[in-house]
């Protein structure tokens, strides 16, 4: 245990190298929600209050972009040869790799923290039980991110191979989930013939998390234990990836 | 002043580009899920409005998505420079038979170009879903996407070179990406910005990104969509065309003097 700390500890404070970044990343996300969400809702009267609509959502969103940040210091590691000197470290592999996943998803949780309490402001502030659960759903979300991401980063033998994989998953999770917009009006995708993108956003674990958020913030849609399962599912899955996948690359040499 | 050595520096740039192939694939998968997926799923929730504003909200959106992509392709010369001064690539540059106006030169008219060659196959894509109803104001608009290009290119460089530092530079194309592309009318209509906050409205009236998607959606045949004439418009862009890259031109001349940008 105290080995996964210092590696939790070694990427918290790699995390704060790219201060930068995660300064333009905020910048982003507040003007997506006071700038975009505020016209769009303007936009959208009589259909949803998107203002309070996309708040959960820009809550996941950042909590995507940040737990997935890991990804690229690893891609980095891997291309540069660092990891002889992780592997020089007085710990197991499995350690190590347990260590990364949980810090990429507890580095998501930091950054997102400020974006859900901005959502606790504007919306309400949930019971004690439901904001464990939001806590826990976040948590799980974060891991399964952060493991997905180490898996495209160990699996990738360049950064601009890395990049186009990343955007791929970014677009594709971001674009195909109920972040931006309610299930109702994705579902009307179906008649154009993309029904298995409206399956995909069904399962997609940010459509899941951000409306476990809005189902206790706003009381729509209803909850239900299928969202929690669906994010626990895709957190083991892709836990479970990245631990094998990172202990197998660190072993090729 | 040499025509053939700017040409030689133009063509460099070009070549670094395609050097970027990841990169521009991956613009490419934004562009295509900007519009097949954003641009359709929102199509649909803000359909109503649109038809309170008489446009039709996929078109509108497909012709501000091509602005975006082409502002942010001509950005990128800016992260080149960078690049060339952590490096050492300055020294080299400079040691070439060419002047430094030439080099200048070149760079701001590459890094223009390079984004139009990009932009290019992903307009003919936008033509086949928007269609063009009067080729004459087509060409007028294409022409002032050129002003645009080389005038973010110009901006581009400018920032570039007035930071010293490369984590600077980065945030502050990240803040200006976020709120340059937000405060325009390449994602909604100005009516709408009215309506949500004045302050929006009277920003974007001041944004280049404003005029150029207007112009493009106007040289498309997208009908309610242009605030001021396209006379207007032109000249705007004309005008940031002009600084950006005059004020580039010059400052990157001053900097490549004396080492400052070490």
């Amino acid at each position: 245990m105290k080995s996964i700390l210092h590696v939790i500890e070694y990427d918290f404070r790699n995390f704060f190298r790219y201060r930068w970044f995660i300064i333009a990343l905020i910048a982003m996300n507040l003007a997506d929600l006071f700038i975009s969400a505020i016209v769009f809702t303007q936009m959208t009267r009589g259909i949803v209050d998107y203002f309070r609509f996309f708040a959960p959502g820009l809550a996941v969103l950042g909590l995507f972009a940040s737990a997935f940040m890991i990804g690229r210091e690893i891609n980095m590691e891997v291309r540069r040869e660092i990891h002889h000197y992780l592997l020089s470290l007085p710990m197991a592999r499995t350690e190590l790799a347990i260590g990364r996943v949980l810090a990429g998803g507890l580095r998501g949780m930091l950054y997102m923290t400020p974006l859900l309490l901005t959502n606790f402001v504007i919306l309400g502030f949930p019971t004690v039980p439901q904001l464990l659960i939001i806590l826990l759903t976040l948590f799980l979300l974060a891991i399964g991110i952060s493991g997905i991401s180490i898996s495209i980063a160990v699996s990738t033998t360049s950064f601009e191979k890395f990049v186009t994989a990343r955007g791929v998953v970014y677009y594709l999770f971001f674009f195909c989930s109920s972040v931006f917009y309610p299930m109702v009006i994705i579902q009307t995708l179906e008649t154009k013939g993309l029904a298995p993108l409206v399956k995909f956003a069904q399962i997609n674990p940010l459509t899941n998390g951000s409306d476990l958020i809005r189902s206790f913030l706003l009381g729509a849609p209803e909850f239900s234990s299928f969202m929690l399962l669906d994010v626990a599912v895709f957190s083991a899955v892709f836990a479970f990836c990245a631990t094998f996948a990172y202990t197998k690359i660190l072993m090729r040499q | 002043m040499g025509l053939k050595k700017i040409r030689f520096v133009v063509e460099r740039d070009l070549r670094m580009f395609m050097q970027y192939k990841f990169m521009l694939v991956m613009r490419g998968i934004w562009f295509v899920s900007q519009v097949a997926l954003f641009g359709l799923i929102v199509n649909k929730m803000v359909e109503v409005a649109a038809r309170e504003a008489n446009i039709n909200y996929f078109q509108y959106y497909v012709a501000g998505v091509t602005i975006i992509t082409l502002y942010s392709i001509s950005m990128f010369i800016g992260y080149d420079i960078f690049e060339e001064a952590e490096h050492g690539v300055f020294e080299y540059l400079l040691t070439l038979p060419v002047s430094r106006r030439e080099l200048v030169l070149g760079r701001s008219i590459g890094g223009g170009l390079r984004s139009f060659i990009y932009i290019g196959p992903l307009l003919i894509v936008v033509l086949s879903l928007l269609g063009v109803s009067n080729p004459f104001h087509f060409l007028v608009a294409l022409a002032s996407l050129f002003l645009f290009a080389f005038g973010v290119a110009g901006m581009s460089i400018t920032i570039a070179v007035a930071m010293k530092s490369g984590d600077k530079y980065d945030i502050l194309i990240g803040v200006l990406d976020a709120l340059i592309v937000r405060l325009s009318t390449t994602m909604y209509p100005s009516v709408y910005m009215q309506q949500a906050a004045p302050t929006y409205a009277t920003i974007a009236r001041f944004n280049p990104l404003t005029y150029a998607s207007d112009l493009l959606r106007w040289g498309t045949g997208i009908e309610g969509t242009l605030q001021v004439s396209p006379f207007v418009g032109v000249l705007a862009l004309f005008i940031f065309f002009f600084s950006f890259t005059f004020v580039g031109v010059v400052f990157y001349e001053r900097r490549l003097e004396g080492g400052s940008w070490q």
